[in-house]
């Protein structure tokens, strides 16, 4: 997972100025799915900085996290549009299916659920975003859909890498 | 030669140079702006805690503005004690009563203002004396140590360590307690060593009177300042005994 080198590289790419810590650590976020401390420590040295001003941001940002987020990220928009159409309701279902609030992650590191304030598809709420790909126009039933669908894509990876990996 | 305005503070004819901050030439001229975030040992002032806000008056225009941070740069009349400054000083002070409860400086300040009745619904925090304007922070960097900053934003806000550590750029010198308005940052010391943010730090002493100095991490001479004094002007008069 988190490996010195990769932490390294990503340090390394930036020169050492402290305008880039920002780009340095979403950076790690985007590698890790989280900011490691060593990371912390690394970008710290690298900039001259205290790794006190650096975790002061990494908790500032709300796309930082310190924690290991899960390999699915569910973003329920709680924009107006998306609150008055029942996101809270989607929460819960989620809450449901997965046993997590939002700001949580399942503990087999699968999920992860956040309420983020406006995804800017007010037309299409309730809106919710799995990695990048829009759910729009839900309903309470569609929930457990979604969800079995990502479990379902992950089972599918495994078998063939699994497959693949039997054939060497 | 820098360009100076002639001012008046409360009807008090004051003289400023050009970009002088309005609380500095307060306090040049007697008169005297409440403040908790303002210390003498920064140039760059947080203007966080907004207690030293006045009324300022340029070209006939009226504006509030925190004399801390605020430059003189033209003729202008100030007025640090208007009705208005007093009742927006009031609120202010209710603010930060209810944000540091248990602080002896802020609950005064407030009674002293008359915040202390009539903002019942202000619900206070439970526990508390950190009003979060920083200077800790400020402090700990100008040691060029970085050791704590403030963590999270909105209501979880606080200063701390980073992970709640102990610090290892830490080096126990207590600038962020001494700098702190309302005495909001706790440390420990006994005989021997002295407990903050977390870490024990063993305490130096003189190597000549046996005097508590520093912690050993911040400990520059192996004396005191009053036996370096003193050695200094022993070689002095033995250098100079037959002047």
């Amino acid at each position: 997972m988190v490996s010195e080198e990769q932490i390294n590289r990503i340090v390394q790419s930036y020169p050492a100025e402290r305008r880039f810590a920002l780009a340095a650590m979403q950076d790690m976020q985007h590698a890790f799915n989280y900011v490691p401390e060593q990371g912390l420590q690394a970008l710290a040295a690298h900039l001259g900085c205290g790794v006190a001003q650096l975790y002061s941001m990494a908790t500032f940002y709300k796309a930082l996290s310190l924690k290991p987020k899960g390999r699915h990220i569910i973003k329920i928009c709680n924009g107006t549009a998306c609150h008055i159409r029942g996101s809270v309701n989607l929460a819960t279902g989620l809450k449901r299916e997965l046993g997590i609030d939002p700001g949580e992650t399942t503990e087999d590191g699968d999920f992860s659920v956040e309420m983020v304030n406006c995804l800017g598809s007010c037309a299409l709420a309730p809106v919710v975003l799995v990695d990048g790909t829009y759910h729009n126009k839900l309903k309470l039933e569609d929930v457990p859909g979604i969800v079995e669908h990502y479990r379902a894509q992950d089972a599918q990876e495994a078998r063939e890498a699994a497959e693949q990996g039997g054939e060497r | 030669m820098d360009k100076t305005y002639q001012i008046t503070i409360d009807g008090k004819a004051c003289t400023a140079r050009h970009g002088e901050f309005l609380w500095d030439v307060a306090k040049r001229n007697g008169v005297h702006i409440p403040a908790l975030c303002r210390s003498d040992r920064f140039e760059e002032h947080r203007a966080c805690c907004r207690v030293c806000i006045v009324e300022v008056t340029v070209r006939g225009r009226t504006k509030v503005v925190t004399s801390c941070v605020y430059p003189v740069e033209g003729e202008c009349q100030v007025v640090t004690d208007s009705p208005r400054i007093r009742q927006e000083r009031k609120v202010l002070m209710a603010l930060l009563a209810a944000r540091a409860p248990e602080s002896d400086v802020i609950r005064n300040m407030a009674s002293f203002m008359g915040a202390g009745e009539g903002y019942g619904r202000l619900k206070p925090l439970d526990t508390g004396k950190c009003i979060l304007c920083g200077l800790c922070v400020q402090a700990c960097e100008s040691m060029g140590t970085g050791a704590i900053s403030t963590v999270n934003r909105g209501t979880e806000k606080e200063v701390n360590t980073p992970y709640g550590m102990a610090s290892d750029a830490c080096i126990g010198c207590l600038s962020c307690a001494n700098v702190c308005p309302t005495g909001a940052i706790e440390y420990q010391q006994d005989e021997e060593t002295r407990t903050i943010w977390n870490r024990t730090f063993p305490l130096a002493r003189c190597s000549q009177c046996g005097q508590v100095m520093d912690t050993v991490d911040m400990a520059e001479f192996e004396t005191c300042d009053e036996c370096r004094k003193k050695a200094i002007a022993d070689q002095l008069a033995q250098a100079y005994r037959f002047v």
